[in-house]
């Protein structure tokens, strides 16, 4: 990614040489600066935000707060009215600039620094606020630099703080390319001669294009590579270090393009991110994860094939295959349609977890296992199985059952999709890394692991289909096939116990013994079926209650009481924040508990997950009628951005409690306990 | 001694194959990387040859605005002969690539140090940045002090007003004529270590 900047960078300021080679450096200003106020009449006691807003000529750059190898950055000296003071300025996320090894952090686009001034309470309105500041910077070109020089300044006066629309917008746009306090504080440690940070980053929230910026000198190589790698829920970036590094260091960690983050790290023990854990660096290197994963997957999938969930349907495979040894059989057809079976299904989950994580589900794989309907779809499917396996009845009337196990290629197709579906659950131990790696890879890549995992699943079976020497390893068909089969039907009925148990824990013991019921009635239906199929009857109208039946039962999974209580786990009424809200429930006399929130803050999810979405506390919360506003600032939305610099200049998480009757809200701490919320829920 | 004799052999094989094989940047306290390189007049100068003595390396581009400033107000004209006045060695050194910025050849460079009645004891040519890049030098000027004992004991800026401006110099601290005044005093240099400030080191591609 790098890399190709770089080389896009370089063909952009060749094709802007020609002209600019023109420009004899000495003709300033290089960096047009124009000093703006958000509100022209701050009122007394606010604060009132300035901006130098910048623009450097083609080819131009000007420095960061912290300029990288060479370069200064600017320095402001005000004059200002009495008893008003400037804060620091704050900067824009910088742009990298490496010109024969050494970095320079600039900017190269226009940007805008701003500056807060604190206008003091005790002057009247109308008072004017001369403003006046002097700007030394230094601005290059990749050849030269020139120092500048400029006193800007623009006149305020004392009033009523309103800002205009346009002046707004303007602010607003400004303030979202500043990088965001990230809450939560950061690590590192400096280890021979390599220096290790890491940082607090929700696992599920996507990245891309990692850099550390730091603020602090003298503790990194700026000109080094940064690896950045992904370790559950952290980012950890490895470059060269500099200086043996001591006492808590500042910086930025930008995380794809215009978003960063300012961020605090103390000395402490950093652990190594997971080889390949994150796409990240080069094109060539997200493709060498993809191909690792691959063949993590194809691995990983070659496993299953002994996993308890999957045996037993493999053994129907194989019983298929033995008979097809018979040399009558197609055992490459059936070989490749049982794979395409297989790598069809897995590749359909993988395209529905992706299409549904995009649309901001939050789900991990083997998501299909968390709907009770699902789980009661696969005991029917297992139980009839096992019944089969048992020898209760046959799938197909006795005499076209030589057919399918001769030549059965849909029969084949549809063992493996069911294979594969099954399978999913327990790919968890074996392919967590992979998984993670085909859920932050772009989506072509992921889909590729996900076949590679179905590839795996079926390659023992592929090899048997394609190898004859491996066949007539198995051994000849005869009677004992029948024993065999009816053996295989007792890990089956494990699995379907298994899958009680599953339904059991999503919907209670009511809905367990609900599940249990249609399956004991699905059970009669297929011993009717086989009893008929036994005289030779057919049974087309018991196919159509097995049909009936699977349909009700899932309908009746659908509808349990219980499961709808398992889900109301997220704060009853929640709604979006908005200040007109706020103000509306405020005024009816509800206590409102507003909290702010980021996919990108660890402490926010940690509080979500452990205080505020717990059962207790939406239930408090319910009790004591309190309204909960939730504010998304996962992209730096700027009305919100506004409200939390109002109350908490540190960013997210951000909770407030409005008591009934008071106008200022409490600001509560930054990790919430379930007691705290549950005593001022109740009003204590 | 060996430590000398093996950072020296390093260099001059860096030297003579012309490589820019990256040398360790030298440490506060470690032994100064030893260099040779053609000073203006064409003669090949030593680093080794100075052993005994206290070295000063400055970093110098005569069109970076930072370098102007020094020179123009005559502040490192003064610093340097103050050092030769206490026997030190000053070692101007340029290492802009042919056709950067700053970039002089023999003559050039002897009718600069005349024309700004500079002082060094040598100014030297490293075109090729093989010493710049051995000590890690990124700014013109960024300062070395290397002890008589042949150690690196500073490196860093000029000072600590990091402007452009000649009227910073009055109200400075010249980090460099403290460190050598601390050397002369038999006293550790108190700062060893700074940020140096000016242009970038305008190194050959």
């Amino acid at each position: 990614m790098t890399r190709l900047r770089f080389w896009m960078m370089t063909v952009l300021l060749a094709l802007i040489a020609i002209p600019a080679a023109a420009q004899k450096p000495g003709d300033g200003p290089h960096v047009r600066i124009e000093l703006v106020a958000e509100s022209d009449t701050p009122a007394p006691g606010s604060d009132v935000t300035l901006a130098f807003v910048s623009t450097p000529q083609p080819k131009w750059h000007a420095y960061w707060r912290n300029p990288g190898d060479a370069g200064i950055p600017p320095k402001a000296t005000w004059t200002l009215p009495q008893d008003v003071t400037a804060g620091e300025i704050r900067y824009p996320v910088p742009e990298r600039l490496l010109i024969v090894g050494l970095m320079n952090y600039v900017y190269e686009h226009p940007f805008a620094t701003l500056v807060t001034l604190k206008i003091p309470a005790s002057l009247a309105p109308g008072t004017a606020l001369p403003v006046s500041v002097d700007l030394a910077y230094l601005v290059c070109t990749d050849e030269v630099c020139v120092p500048e020089k400029a006193t800007l300044s623009t006149m305020l006066k004392v009033g009523d703080g309103t800002i205009a629309a346009d002046r707004r917008a303007q602010f607003d746009k400004y303030r979202t390319a500043l990088p965001r306090p990230l809450g939560s504080q950061a690590t590192y440690q400096v280890a021979n001669g390599s220096f290790r940070l890491g940082v607090p980053y929700p696992a599920d929230a996507a990245v891309s294009d990692v850099y550390f910026f730091p603020i602090t000198d003298g503790v990194v190589d700026y000109a080094a590579p940064q690896t950045v790698g992904r370790d559950g829920d952290r980012l950890v970036v490895e470059t060269k270090a500099k200086g043996a590094g001591a006492g808590p260091i500042e910086g930025v960690l930008a995380v794809g393009k215009d978003l960063g983050f300012t961020i605090r790290a103390v000395p402490g023990a950093v652990a190594a991110a997971p080889a390949g854990s994150m796409a990240q660096g080069s094109a060539d290197s997200i493709w060498l994860t993809a191909l690792a994963a691959f063949g993590g997957a194809v691995l990983g999938g070659l496993l299953l094939n002994i996993m308890p969930c999957v045996f037993p349907i493999l053994s129907l495979k194989a019983l298929s295959l033995a008979r097809a040894n018979d040399a009558e059989g197609n055992p490459r057809g059936e070989a490749l349609a049982y794979t395409a079976g297989v790598v069809l299904v897995c590749l359909a989950l993988g395209g529905a977890l992706l299409a549904l994580r995009a649309g901001g589900a939050t789900l991990g794989w083997a998501f299909q296992l968390q709907d009770p309907r699902v789980i009661l779809l696969l005991l029917l499917l297992v139980t009839g199985i096992a019944l089969n396996l048992a020898g209760l009845f046959e799938m197909l009337a006795p005499a076209s059952l030589n057919r399918l196990a001769g030549r059965g290629t849909g029969g084949s197709f549809m063992t493996g999709a069911l294979a594969a579906f099954i399978a999913t659950p327990c790919t968890g131990p074996f392919m967590g890394v992979a998984l993670g790696a085909a859920l932050v890879l772009p989506w072509p890549a992921a889909l590729a692991i996900f076949g590679g995992l179905g590839l795996g699943l079926a390659l023992p079976f592929l090899l048997l289909g394609f190898v004859p020497a491996l066949r007539r390893m198995l051994p000849k068909p005869g009677a004992w096939m029948e024993t065999f089969r009816h053996i295989l039907s007792i890990p089956m009925f494990l699995t379907a116990i298994a899958l009680a148990w599953v339904l059991g824990k999503q919907i209670g013991v009511d809905g367990m013994t609900m599940g249990l019921l249609v399956v004991l009635g699905l059970s009669i239906v297929l011993w009717a079926i086989g009893r008929r199929q036994a005289r030779g009857q057919g049974a087309r109208f018991g196919w159509v209650m097995v049909l009936a039946i699977t349909v009700a039962g899932v309908w009746l999974a659908s509808r349990s009481p219980i499961q709808a209580q398992a889900a109301a786990q997220v704060p009853a009424g929640a709604e979006p924040f908005s200040e007109a809200r706020l103000a509306e429930l405020t005024a009816q006399g509800r206590p409102v508990f507003a909290y702010f929130t980021a996919d990108w803050c660890v402490t926010c999810k940690v509080n979500e997950k452990a205080v505020i979405e717990t059962e207790a506390v939406a239930k408090a919360l319910a009790d004591g009628k309190v309204a909960v506003l939730v504010g998304d600032w996962t992209n730096g939305d700027a009305a919100l951005g506004r409200f939390i610099e109002k109350h908490n200049r540190a960013g997210v998480p951000l909770y407030l409690w409005y008591k009934p009757g008071q106008a200022e809200p409490q600001v509560l701490p930054q990790i919430l306990t379930q007691s705290l919320m549950q005593d001022l829920a109740s009003g204590k | 001694m060996s430590k000398w004799i093996l950072t020296g052999a390093a260099a001059a094989a860096a030297f003579l194959t012309g490589a820019s094989a990256p040398l360790a940047e030298p440490a506060i306290g470690a032994p100064a990387t030893n260099f040779k390189a053609r000073d203006a007049n064409g003669n090949i100068v030593e680093l080794a040859g100075f052993r005994g003595k206290t070295v000063v390396l400055e970093w110098h581009n005569p069109r970076c605005p930072f370098v102007k400033k020094h020179y123009n107000s005559g502040n490192m004209q003064k610093t340097q002969a103050a050092a030769a006045a206490q026997g030190v060695v000053w070692l101007t050194i340029n290492s802009g690539a042919e056709g950067q910025q700053g970039h002089m050849k023999g003559p050039e460079a002897l009718q600069f140090v005349s024309g700004a009645k500079a002082k060094p004891a040598a100014y030297l040519l490293d075109p090729a940045g093989l010493v710049g890049k051995a000590y890690g030098a990124k700014t013109t000027p960024h300062m070395y002090i290397i002890s008589p004992a042949g150690k690196l004991v500073y490196r860093g800026g000029i000072d600590d007003k990091p402007t452009a401006d000649t009227a910073d110099i009055a109200s400075a601290r010249n980090h460099v004529s403290a460190a050598l005044a601390e050397i002369r005093a038999g006293k550790p240099v108190s700062v060893a270590e700074t940020r140096p400030y000016g242009c970038s080191v305008k190194y050959a591609g």
